[in-house]
């Protein structure tokens, strides 16, 4: 394994040898090996479930393993917690972020750390700036170390976490420091994920890096060697200056994908019949008065930046927010607006982009999150009846594929794509007409995206209108029948994506930007 | 590994409930196991806490307790909490006290009908004027209890010739006390409501998930109220009961009664977090409750030394029957 990558001079920083951990119902990790050198840069790529999560929690300390043995630099440690792993430097930036809010930049960066700045028994305000000043200004943060950090970007935020992170390992007096980042570039805008990637690339100098993320094509430009788990086993490792992402895909899958993986030859024409109609529908301050229609089993796309207003007009649709001009109509009758009970009882579905917290009732069974909507109809008598509430929870779960060991198991103990597929069958068991898709396949693993391409398509086959969000303009090309496309919160164009004649994300970028 | 695998699964009581479903029997089961050993320490330690007269006193603080905590159950279920309960027992047993004398049996519906509408009037305090609960019926706890007071500011009977209205409470059937047949009969109406209406599943996903309800249509105002009058109307319950088996009452009963709703609630498993738990959690923790109170006092505990041993009990019994698997943080 010594002679893959450009890390072949340097010595093994961090080892983790035949690591196991077990979960009720689930092996997570079977015998795992992992090693890190120092200034390296590793990409960690899997399926939800494949075992990243338990692998990274292991390293910091949040989960302890069953077998197997983590060495530190060739000396055996055993993290209990973050607190004892950052001890010996090996320190996580969180996809959620862990940063206080209501902190300045400076309170967060040396947080519980403070008395080091201690002067006569007082905190000493002006080294604390000066050492924050310069730890910013490696991460390459302009916003003075006082801003509190809900007024910073999400880039910023988590340039702050890995400053921590380097400041407490100097503080631990660790000559190599481990970074991990969980899938840090979701939050980020192309040009913040340009400027997160040189640091990570200065950091190097010092520090090594263990990079998760869903977006192959960035594990591939930026690591140097790509390590691949699959069902909670070492598949393979391989150097990145030679890595397709095709090869890795396959890998970690276990099969060769489907050249149409969008399913494009199984699109179908809209149908005639009208079903959502948006008049004038307008937001001081976030869209301007837009209007269209979305036909029955037709998929429209909406396409814009971050601000360009498409986010603000589904929460208008869906009743999360209230427009100050237009209606909504489905299927003809008017929508009571800025209620999302008038526009769930109108057939109005939506996923949430935030599953976890907005889709789910992580706390409840799968059964009782699939029967939310509909347990009116679950009724006998009046009253719920439970063969019939397992009934349909059967039914769903099978229909939309959930993997789960039974119907009364917890959401919260799914994988992220079967979460996903909990919330779409929860809405589709509610026999919606329009389905909102706001990122369906954010942060989901290859395999369970192609399951939810292959619902969507069923649902459009089945009659469903769809108003799709998408994480890639690929994704929304491939998907859609019809693309409306968003720029500074007004409408400026309408494009067709018939199958076999679809645009290229070139023709769209341009009317974006 | 497959020997190792099963020998996990075994351990967690959450993951193992939360497999089985609803029901939840591993966190039940603890409580169940607890209420026995309580049961069979207490028999051991003296003769007499086994004896017919003792366990109809068990039974009866039980039923009170399992009245009031069913409805404290449905607010804590909902993601709140009702502190009110105690001033609501108070208000509507010396009221009822002396109403009975006048209406006769009517004073029953009449304040069943007061716990609805206090229920309601703490709803709407959350739901329209967006107090939260705590400090919403802390407040109406307050006003209540004052009512109480300025009612009846000293005890008050209800004269033996008006006795016969209170035998809905203080007669047997089949040879057993009323007051069973009504606790089971609330417990009943409480399980049913939770389990068998759309309105008391959306209890339980109010509490577990407030911002996914409201985005998937569920009337969050309406749920919490419905909540909240659930829980006015235990209280009330409770609160004639009391007045009923006693022939009269005085004004303070309610206040010894609030921190006990709460604690029968979360000792039978129910999380304070609200979501998950459920009716059969609250019977086992108002039993639990009522035989440890009782069984100090038989087996001779000191009257002071009783509520640290109380406090303690409830440390231990949370601990067992809590399932904590299902709250990633515990507040």
């Amino acid at each position: 394994m010594n002679d893959i990558g450009s890390s072949t001079n340097s010595e093994v920083t961090l080892a983790l040898t035949g690591v196991s951990k077990v979960f009720p119902g689930v092996v997570a990790l079977d015998k795992v090996d992992f090693s890190l050198h120092s200034h390296e840069i590793v990409g960690l790529v899997g399926e939800n479930g494949a075992g990243k999560s338990t692998l990274m929690k292991i390293m910091i300390g949040v989960s302890q393993p069953d077998e197997g043995t983590i060495s530190r630099d060739g000396i055996l440690i055993s993290p209990k917690d973050p607190s004892d792993a950052i001890r010996h430097g090996i320190g996580m930036v969180f996809q959620e972020g862990t940063l206080v809010p209501n902190l300045s930049i400076m309170r967060n960066l040396f947080l519980c750390h403070e008395p080091g700045f201690q002067k006569l028994g007082f905190l000493s305000r002006r080294a604390m700036r000066e050492a924050a000043s310069r730890l910013m200004e490696e991460v390459k943060v302009s916003a003075d170390v006082e801003t509190s950090i809900s007024d910073v970007s999400p880039a910023e935020r988590q340039m702050v976490e890995i400053a921590r992170l380097l400041w407490l390992s100097r503080l631990y007096g660790q000559k190599h420091p481990v970074l991990i980042l969980d899938e840090p570039t979701t939050v980020l805008n192309d040009g913040e994920r340009t400027i997160l990637f040189d640091i990570l690339r200065n950091i190097k100098k010092e520090a090594s890096v263990i990079l998760i993320s869903h977006r192959l094509q960035e594990i591939v430009e930026n690591t140097d060697r790509i390590v691949v788990l699959k069902d909670g086993k070492n598949v393979t490792e391989l150097p990145s200056a030679n890595a397709r992402i095709s090869e890795i895909e396959q890998l970690m899958v276990g099969h060769t994908f489907s050249a149409d993986r969008y399913r494009e030859d199984e699109q179908t024409p809209a149908g005639a019949e009208e079903v959502l109609r948006v008049e004038n529908l307008g937001r001081r301050g976030a869209f301007e008065p837009i209007s269209f229609v979305i036909r029955k089993g037709e998929i429209v796309s909406l396409v814009g930046l971050v601000g360009s207003g498409k986010e603000e007009v589904c929460r208008c649709i869906n009743g999360l927010e209230n427009a100050d001009t237009g209606a909504v109509f489905l299927k003809g009758k008017k929508l009571l607006m800025g209620s999302p009970n008038g526009a769930v009882r109108a057939g109005v579905g939506h996923i949430p982009i935030d599953r976890r917290n907005d889709g789910l009732a992580l706390g409840m069974s799968v059964a009782e999150n699939v029967n939310l909507l509909v347990m009116n109809r679950l009724k006998v008598w009046g009253f719920v009846s439970p063969p019939r509430e397992r009934k349909n929870a059967k039914v769903w779960v099978e229909e939309c594929r959930i993997k789960t060991p039974s119907l009364g198991t917890m959401c919260a103990n799914l994988s992220g794509g079967n979460q996903q597929k909990t919330v779409i069958a929860k809405w589709l068991s509610s026999k919606v007409s329009l389905l909102i898709l706001d990122h369906p396949t954010r942060g989901v693993d290859v395999g369970a995206k192609e399951e939810i391409f292959r619902l969507i398509r069923k649902l459009a086959r089945e009659g469903i209108a769809m108003l799709i969000m998408s994480d890639t303009l690929e994704e929304d090309i491939g998907l859609s029948n019809r693309m409306l496309i968003m720029k500074d919160g007004r409408f400026v164009k309408e494009m067709a994506c018939p199958p076999g004649k679809k645009p290229g994300p070139r023709d769209i970028i341009d009317a974006i930007v | 590994m497959t020997e190792k695998k099963t020998a996990v699964a075994g351990e967690g009581p959450g993951t193992a409930a939360a497999r089985r479903g609803r029901l939840r029997i591993p966190t039940l089961s603890y409580a169940v196991a607890l209420l026995f050993l309580v049961g069979l320490v207490f028999s051991l330690g003296n003769g007499n806490f086994i004896t017919g007269y003792n366990l109809s006193t068990i039974i009866s603080y039980a039923v009170l307790l399992l009245l009031v905590g069913l409805g404290q159950m449905c607010a804590i279920l909902v993601g709140g909490i009702d502190l009110s309960v105690g001033g609501v027992m108070s208000f509507v047993s010396v009221s009822f006290v002396i109403v009975v004398q006048v209406i006769g049996y009517w004073a029953y519906p009449l304040f069943i009908l007061v716990g609805i509408l206090v229920g309601y009037l703490n709803g709407i305090l959350l739901t329209r004027i967006r107090i939260p609960s705590f400090i919403a019926t802390l407040g109406t706890g307050g006003i209540f209890m004052s009512l109480a007071m300025i009612v009846a500011p000293v005890p008050v009977n209800v004269p033996t010739p008006k006795w016969g209205y209170l035998d809905i409470f203080n007669g047997t059937f089949l040879g057993i006390s009323n007051v069973i047949f009504i606790g089971l009969l609330v417990f009943l109406l409480y399980f049913a409501i939770l389990r068998f209406t759309a309105v008391g599943r959306n209890i339980y996903y109010v509490g577990s998930n407030i911002k996914m309800s409201w985005m998937s249509g569920i009337n969050i105002a309406r749920t919490r109220n419905f909540a909240f009058i659930l829980s006015g109307t235990g209280a009330a319950l409770a609160g004639i009961m009391v007045s009923a088996v006693q022939y009269g009452c005085n004004p303070y009963v309610g206040s010894s009664y609030i921190l006990p709703s709460i604690a029968a609630v979360v000792v039978g498993g129910t999380a304070l977090t609200g979501g998950t738990g459920g009716a059969f959690n609250t019977l086992f923790g108002a039993l639990i409750m009522s035989v440890l109170q009782n069984g100090m006092n038989v087996v001779g505990v000191d009257q002071y030394f009783q509520q640290s041993i109380l406090g303690m009990m409830i440390i231990v019994s949370v601990a067992l029957t809590f399932d904590r698997s299902k709250t990633p943080v515990i507040k």
